[in-house]
């Protein structure tokens, strides 16, 4: 992965971020968060806490009513979405209108912002694209249209499209919410090579376990505000999960880690 | 299927042979009688200056024929260009040209210089009298096509919107209202037959006396959505995935969109101010190309066009050798026989569609 900018400034500065989709009801209020190369950033909140609405800001979807974000020193504002594109690369949860587009030229969606203006896609490309297919585990359907494949395929094209991108920053917003156990750990997994190579992650996530496993950094959103930030043993507490989650919660560990297990409890 | 599709040489070789083929039948073949392959060549060869014409009123007949025939070929190539453009653009099948007002309002803006060639209003043009009037009547017919789009797209809260349920919406809406004007002013000029009919003609289509500026003018708005393919046939891929899917990926969403547009209806006006509206080729031949081609906008967007120029001549080839005469406007033709068979691929395509 290529550094970009000063080396100093964090890849992904957020500070102070405010937004409302309605001026009197803040979704985002003061919310401030560093990410840096190489780091696993888990974002958790409760519906509704204001965690896509912060992936929107982060990637430039959004303005935010106040505060700022930063990719590497450079205001998000001013990037075009080209550059945008070449320093930062986002898995949506899920796509519409895409189920009649080839997986292969889907992921070649990836390389957008690497192709000339007035070019197409080069021999390069198409070598960046069979890549990403491959470590997101996705080549063998490439030939397949989009809306042949499984819920949990479908998730590892996304994927594969965004490692195409070869951004030094990923956003993620639920990434294994589709897929069996299985592929939820093939997934981070790969992620996680991915940030060991130096890449900046940021995953949106509701799964606690995954997050206390493979987590570098947590941050837990409530209301709209930052209500704890810290590694997975520091948030992933009983006396800061229950004021969000509610009281209804089984605490525990891994036996071999000591990791915390956090697990819904029913009656 | 690769990314670096196969090579289409050899189809592009087909359908461009084609279409010379049927340019030569359509100069061979016209209302006034038929004429042999070598009449035909040596009228075209006369054209182009090759060889010595046909001798004296021959010679112009054939290339009345020959307007006509460009002019098909071109508008039809235009239309169905814009028809895939704009159904990228908005992600929705329906999103032809004439659903976004293009036609309806070229063909209102030409009505509204009719009226004033045909002595209805101040006298800025008069019929017959300056060898600009008809480009003016063109321009005119631009200008509405252009104003149209816009109002469209601004109700419809800007090209920022992709809305596509409510754009197409308000283009029935504005298409409903223009369309009530144009049958308005109809209605009041009845009595000057001459005028009536001028009108006629816009709205269903012309190719009746077409000359060498009509070309030149289909030109001046299919060159510019031809040029600009490379540019935007990867980013209008993307758009499948809605704006902000595209803009994550590098795409400069709202210059595009503009771009598109403008290239879009620019290409559908000049085509209509230069044959009158003839609805349905932007709707039904980019559906036949992706069937044949395949989604993905750098094979649609030329193969369309392509599509597009064989169908118009084909239609109003089958018109002539049937029954003798153009009997029928190309815009009934292509309504007729199009209506149906829109209906028909609905109907047969069980897979989801892949627009």
């Amino acid at each position: 992965m290529v550094d970009q900018g000063s080396s100093s400034a964090p890849r992904v500065h957020a500070k102070d971020l405010t937004f409302a989709y309605e001026p009197t009801t803040p979704v985002l209020s003061g919310v401030s968060l560093d990410l840096n190369g190489g780091e696993m950033l888990f974002v958790l909140g409760a519906n509704g806490s204001g965690k896509t609405t912060l992936l929107h800001l982060l990637s430039g979807g959004l303005k935010p009513n106040g505060g700022s974000v930063q990719l590497a020193g450079e205001a998000t504002e001013l990037l075009a979405p080209r550059e945008l594109a070449r320093r930062m690369a986002v898995v949506p949860q899920s796509l519409d209108g895409v189920s009649g587009v080839h997986v292969l030229r889907f992921v070649m969606g990836g390389r957008y912002a690497h192709v000339p203006t007035w070019g197409s896609p080069s021999a390069e490309d198409e070598a960046a694209v069979q890549e990403a297919l491959e470590q997101a585990d996705a080549s063998q359907f490439q030939d397949r249209m989009m809306g042949q494949l499984s819920s949990g395929q479908r998730q590892r094209v996304l994927l594969a499209r965004a490692l195409a991108q070869k951004a030094p920053t990923l956003l993620l917003d639920e990434p294994t919410n589709a897929l069996d156990p299985e592929h939820q750990v093939a997934v981070l997994d790969l992620i996680q090579r991915q940030a060991q190579s130096g890449t900046a992650v940021l995953v949106v996530t509701h799964d606690l376990n995954l997050t206390s496993q493979y987590a570098s950094r947590v941050l837990l959103l409530a209301g709209g505000r930052v209500a704890a930030q810290g590694s997975p043993e520091e948030v992933l507490r009983p006396e800061i999960l229950t004021p969000v989650y509610g009281s209804r919660l089984w605490f525990g560990a891994f036996p071999d880690s000591g990791r915390p297990i956090v697990l819904p409890r029913g009656r | 299927m690769s990314t670096r599709p196969r090579s289409l040489l050899p189809i592009w070789l087909l359908g461009l042979s084609a279409l010379v083929l049927l340019t030569l039948g359509q100069v061979a073949i016209g209302s006034t009688g038929r004429s042999t392959w070598a009449e035909a060549l040596q009228a075209v060869g006369g054209v182009l200056g090759w060889g010595d014409p046909l001798p004296g009123a021959d010679q112009a007949i054939h290339e009345l024929r020959l307007w006509r025939a460009l002019c098909a070929s071109l508008a039809g190539a235009a239309l169905a260009i814009s028809g895939v453009y704009l159904q990228g653009l908005f992600r929705n099948p329906l999103a032809a040209p004439g659903v976004l007002g293009v036609s309806a309002g070229a063909t209102l803006g030409a009505t509204l210089a009719i009226l004033l060639v045909g002595g209805y209003g101040p006298e800025l043009l008069l019929e017959g009298t300056r060898s600009w009037t008809p480009y003016a009547l063109s321009f005119c017919s631009f200008l509405g096509a252009v104003a149209t789009v816009a109002l469209v797209l601004s109700i419809a809260r800007g090209p920022g919107r992709s809305d596509a349920a409510t754009l197409i919406l308000v283009g029935v809406a504005v298409n409903a209202t223009l369309g009530g004007i144009f049958v308005a002013i109809q209605a009041l000029v009845l009595d000057d037959w001459a005028v009536a009919q001028a009108m006629l003609a816009w709205n269903f289509g012309t190719l009746r006396d077409r000359e060498p500026y009509h070309v030149g003018m289909i030109l001046v708005g299919l060159i510019p959505a031809l040029l600009v393919i490379p540019r935007a046939a990867f980013a209008l891929d993307l758009f499948a995935g809605g704006d902000t899917d595209a803009r994550r990926l590098g795409v400069s969403t709202r210059s595009m969109r503009w771009m598109v547009v403008a290239v879009a209806s620019g290409a559908t006006a000049c085509a209509v101010s230069a044959v009158g509206a003839i609805g349905f080729i932007g709707l039904v031949v980019p559906h036949i190309t992706r069937s044949l081609v395949g989604s993905g906008h750098a094979r649609l967007l030329p193969a369309s066009a392509l599509v597009g120029a064989l169908l118009l001549p084909t239609l109003d080839l089958l018109q002539l050798g049937l029954m003798g005469r153009a009997v029928l406007p190309p815009g009934a033709l292509t309504a007729l026989l199009g209506g149906p068979f829109f209906l028909f691929i609905l109907l047969t395509q069980t897979r989801e569609r892949s627009w």
